[in-house]
């Protein structure tokens, strides 16, 4: 069933001379995992916030369910469509982990009787568990991260935009936002990843959509897009780190088993180093 | 917070755009003087109508109206503060007038001068750099300061906040959300540019050069001029014929 479906979409900011998205066109289905790839500028974040009804349409349309996002207050389109911002701390206010989670599911009006039973499921899902009562301001990068994750996902959107995920993250801080992608992937809901980090998007991805100066230049399965070389080098990007290796071995499915065998590389490459 | 659009330097070739930071800076202070000075519909409405002229010249008048959207809230203010102090409706009009002439007498300063123009203006008159720098930083980083409310406004609307829902103490309770993050930045952001500006040596020289001198040309006299017959005439309105 489609979730999300955009038609001939035009968006041009209020005293902007051009537009930043022209002609896009596309449609995610329920349980999809979709990354939006393109050069810093593409329009990625632009065409997000058209997707949860933060920006409205300049022209043609951006529907939910089959509902136009016009006749939608953003509330009512975050309760299906969580979106989570590329910098945690624009969201932060509470003085602890848990009130963070709490503040989406009263604006939401979930009963509080049942409120601390989402937190606490929330938090052990995310492991976050031993923050609870921790200033979110203190926690590290990989953790603020998750903690906006959780703090969306507590009141179970259909849909997750996520905006930059790995921004400013090291290797284990993304291994750890990849798993919670990936575990929310398995659930059966759709996960729309916003990156110019293609290794990231190819370990979670099915399908990519890759953006070029406000419109689409290719939407299909995230390998073959990314093993084009002609569309990677028109997009700014390159190829995902599985797909060379998989080139070059002729070994096929590694990102099955990507943990292990990046585990295995980083070894590979502090023997080599040292 | 769009009425900030008023005080963004857009960068654009016109004649107010090229005078000197310092006679526009007189100008300036000048028409806020006699914003303040009048209680007249009247003086307030000619007082309007020059400041359209000088944003015309600067071709900024568009920026200058979408700006007035973002006053709605502060005109709202001051009629429900009037009606409830035993204010009439005729003094709201005059201190909403006021507060546009107010805002415009900065507007179009603002507007056609570079922070680097102003702080350079200020050096000049003396004023301590660290005063002048704290002021064009301040000037600066505005439209950043802008930028980051709508992205915190965008992601906790995204989190099911609904800023008009609610009485008055609701609304101003679901402020929070936006302006704790966005204070946490702000100073956060302070220690990071203090820090930066340390390791390149700021305020390691007392004697500081430019390298950009500021000139007064014909254009700023002129400006200089019709500043001193705007006081005069003000004056004479007040003192002479009694104008409230």
């Amino acid at each position: 069933m489609v979730k999300i479906a955009v038609e001939n979409l035009y968006f041009r900011y209020p005293e902007a001379a051009g537009f930043a998205l022209r002609n896009v066109s596309f449609r995610i289905e329920e349980g999809e995992s979709v990354a939006i790839l393109g050069e810093n500028g593409a329009g990625k974040t632009t065409l997000a916030k058209n997707l949860n009804g933060l920006l409205k349409p300049t022209e043609g349309s951006v529907k939910i369910d089959g509902v136009d996002t016009r006749s939608l207050s953003v509330a009512k389109i975050a309760r299906k469509i969580g979106f989570v911002n590329h910098n945690p701390e624009h969201q932060f206010f509470a003085e602890k982990v848990e009130d963070e989670i709490r503040f989406g599911l009263r604006n939401f009006g979930f009963p509080e009787e049942t409120i601390d039973k989402i937190i606490q499921e929330v938090l052990s899902v995310f492991g976050l568990e031993e923050y609870r009562g921790k200033n979110p301001f203190q926690l590290s990068g990989g953790e603020k991260k998750r903690l906006a994750i959780a703090s969306i996902m507590a009141w179970r959107p259909e849909a997750l935009i996520v905006d930059e995920p790995t921004i400013g993250m090291d290797y284990a801080q993304k291994m750890n936002i990849r798993r919670v992608l990936r575990r929310i992937v398995s659930e059966g809901r759709c996960v729309i990843v916003i990156t110019h980090d293609v290794d990231f998007a190819a370990t979670i991805c099915e399908r990519a959509i890759i953006l070029s100066r406000g419109e689409v230049i290719g939407d299909g399965r995230l390998r073959e897009l990314l093993s084009d070389d002609e569309l990677v080098e028109k997009a700014s990007l390159r190829k995902p780190f599985i797909i060379e290796l998989e080139e070059e071995t002729g070994l096929t499915g590694l990102e099955e088993d990507f943990d292990i065998l990046s585990s295995i590389l980083m070894e590979v490459f502090q023997k080599c180093r040292s | 917070m769009s009425f900030l659009r008023a005080f963004k330097y857009r960068r654009k070739d016109t004649v107010v755009h090229r005078l000197d930071p310092r006679s526009k800076f007189l100008l300036s202070v000048v028409l806020m003087m006699v914003s303040i000075m009048f209680a007249d519909i009247r003086v307030l409405l000619v007082l309007i109508s020059g400041q359209l002229i000088l944003l015309f010249l600067a071709k900024s008048l568009g920026e200058w109206f979408s700006s007035l959207r973002g006053l709605v809230f502060f005109f709202a203010v001051i009629f429900i503060t009037q009606l409830l102090f035993g204010g009439t409706f005729y003094t709201g009009i005059v201190l909403s007038l006021r507060l546009v002439a107010l805002s415009s007498s900065m507007s179009w300063f603002f507007l056609s001068s570079t922070p680097e123009d102003i702080g350079r203006a200020m050096s000049v008159a003396g004023l301590p750099i660290e005063l002048t720098f704290s002021f064009t930083m301040a000037i600066r980083f505005i439209p950043v300061i802008y930028d980051e409310f709508q992205s915190i406004y965008d992601t906790q609307r995204s989190r099911g906040l609904e800023l008009e829902k609610g009485g008055f103490r609701d609304r101003i309770r679901n402020l929070m959300p936006i302006l704790i993050p966005l204070l946490v930045g702000t100073i956060r952001r302070t220690y990071e540019i203090a820090d930066a500006m340390e390791v390149r040596a700021f305020g390691a020289s007392p004697k500081r050069t430019t390298y950009k001198p500021l000139k007064l040309k014909s254009g700023d006299y002129i400006v200089c001029i019709a500043s001193a017959i705007l006081v005069v005439s003000a004056l004479a309105l007040k003192m002479v014929y009694g104008v409230e």
